[in-house]
């Protein structure tokens, strides 16, 4: 059991402490939750049950104890599930999952045209490959290949419909003022971005 | 720094507010005015009342105060102004005189910090054109600042929450997340510069917005303050007789937002706002936890939320990125009521 005591704290302190206090135990370990502003219990009461992890309460006095219990099922919350298997529903066979990381609209320097033109090539190879990458992820000029008017656009689409997962870093469209080009993928920040690149098995970076 | 203001207060900005669910329980037994020359009205829970003064000029008339939600005493200031200013732009109007309203605690902080806070205000002021003629200030503590604003808009061009038509897009000028950030500085769990994003865009004032919703002939919006975007998309909602549905991955956030509604950095007031709109908000199955409770963040001096026919949503949209709103964009429509009022997904 481990105990995240918030007594004196306000609010959002004790969820912040009550979240990482989660992060830190054992998955099938409760955690013991010491609360003494009723504000700040309502809100875990809420955070806990909408991240669908079941709890129990006693009081002692102006002092709540809340005990999440993961003893039988550990549920990750649902967004901490989504980012453990943001870059694949399930592993590659073989198990390993391979990410895209594509950080220019062009592949290699030297001559830009030519840059243009293998970059095509290889989402146009991309497609091919068998399974397909788990996730692809556009950064910096990256993303401007995943535009409406892009050649390689069609291949995208194709990759997301094989099952692949197409990750935008939204910092970038921003940038570029490109928000509303972008037909295919969901926007991501880097806090997303970092999780999909550290849970790839292995990066391909064109 | 003179005086941290920060020191004095346990929630600041718009996070100060009462929840909107009691708020509506207290007034709703409250008789409306009967003057016909009143527009708008808190019937349609808008955000400033209009009077008509004859066929060619109303008066869009609007308060906001709150306590300190930065250290800096200017600063605070330019933000409550921006902030009490905006309510004038998001009815359409063009805002003219203000007064200044303040409490302040006479001998527990420096007096200097006073004449910031007022400077602040003032030169915000200025910037929107806007002369402040008077005001009024008593002792109290925490400190708490804002204006009264009075601003002209022509009877036949008022926007309102209840101007939103079945098929407009939405469109929201200013990223989410300032209750966040602000809650994040607190808990000492940003960069400086993140902090300072967000200060700039609460500084920002929704003036060249307002003038654009005029332009492409917008009758339905709102800004985005204390009760979040899902409070007030359900207020244009109910005010307009359509449901509104939002596409939370669209919805342009503040940077480090997200990482931190992720740590459990989120504000009370979010879980306040939250109350108020489940009663008519159907949550889609798959959206994500932190972008709900993002969306029920309470901003302070938020950006525009305005519905415009889908014809002429990309050219807005443009101007808007054009006009130093660069965080603009698309993240919903209005679409023939059903059941729920706001659909987040």
């Amino acid at each position: 059991m481990k105990t995240v005591d918030t007594r004196g704290l306000t609010c959002p302190a004790p969820l912040i402490k009550t979240r990482q206090g989660l992060v830190e135990a054992a998955p099938d370990e409760d955690v013991e939750i010491l609360i003494d502003n009723p504000t700040s219990l309502s809100n875990v009461k809420r955070y806990l049950s909408d991240n669908k992890l079941p709890f129990t309460i006693r009081g002692e006095g102006s002092l709540s104890i809340v005990t999440v219990r993961r003893g039988e099922k550990a549920e990750l919350s649902p967004n901490e599930k989504e980012y453990c298997t943001a870059s694949a529903e399930e592993p590659a066979p073989g198990g390993r999952k391979t990410v895209v990381a594509v950080a220019s609209d062009r592949m290699g320097s030297g001559d830009d045209d030519l840059g243009t033109k293998l970059m095509l090539s290889f989402f146009r190879t991309l497609v091919m490959l068998e399974p397909a990458p788990a996730a692809v992820v556009f950064y910096n000029t990256g993303v401007k290949l995943a535009m409406d008017d892009s050649p390689a656009l069609e291949h995208i689409r194709e990759l997301a419909e094989k099952g692949t997962s197409i990750f935008i870093c939204t910092t970038c469209i921003n940038h570029f003022g490109i928000r509303e080009r972008l037909p295919v993928g969901s926007f991501s920040d880097m806090y997303q971005i970092v999780n999909i690149l550290r849970d790839a098995d292995h990066i391909i970076r064109p | 720094m003179l005086f941290d203001l920060l020191t004095t207060v346990e929630t600041g900005g718009c996070s100060a507010k009462i929840p909107p669910r009691q708020l509506e329980e207290l007034l709703k037994d409250m008789p409306l005015p009967a003057d016909p020359r009143v527009m708008v009205d808190i019937a349609t829970h808008d955000d400033a009342g209009v009077y008509k003064i004859n066929d060619e000029t109303a008066l869009v008339i609007t308060t906001d105060f709150f306590p300190p939600m930065v250290s800096d005493g200017y600063e605070f200031g330019l933000i409550a102004a921006a902030n009490s200013i905006s309510d004038v732009y998001a009815m359409g109007g063009t805002p003219l005189v203000a007064l200044n309203i303040m409490m302040f605690p006479s001998t527990r902080i420096p007096m200097e910090v006073y004449k910031n806070i007022l400077r602040g205000g003032l030169d915000k002021a200025r910037e929107a054109g806007v002369s402040i003629i008077g005001g009024h200030t008593i002792d109290d503590w925490p400190p708490k600042y804002g204006l009264a604003v009075i601003g002209t808009v022509h009877p036949g061009r008022v926007i309102t929450n209840a101007g939103v038509r079945e098929g407009d897009e939405l469109i929201l000028t200013k990223p989410l997340g300032t209750g966040i950030i602000l809650a994040g500085q607190r808990m000492k769990m940003i960069t400086p510069l993140q902090h300072e994003h967000a200060v700039s865009l609460m500084k920002q004032l929704n003036a060249r917005g307002a003038e654009l919703m005029q332009k492409y002939g917008v009758r339905g919006a709102t800004d985005i303050t204390g009760f979040g975007l899902a409070g007030h998309a359900l207020r244009m909602a109910r005010g307009s007789g359509v449901t509104i549905t939002i596409d939370m991955k669209s919805v342009p956030l503040l940077e480090g937002a997200y990482s931190l509604a992720d740590l459990g950095c989120i504000p009370g007031a979010a879980f306040r706002n939250l109350d108020y709109t489940e009663g008519g908000t159907l949550f889609a199955g798959d959206l994500d936890y932190n972008l709900k409770m993002i969306a029920h963040d309470a901003q302070t001096s938020g950006g525009l939320l305005m519905a415009v026919s889908p014809e002429k949503s990309r050219e807005l949209l443009k101007e808007l990125h054009e006009s130093g709103y660069g965080g603009a964009a698309l993240i919903g429509k209005a679409i023939r009521k059903r059941e729920a009022d706001v659909v987040l997904q």
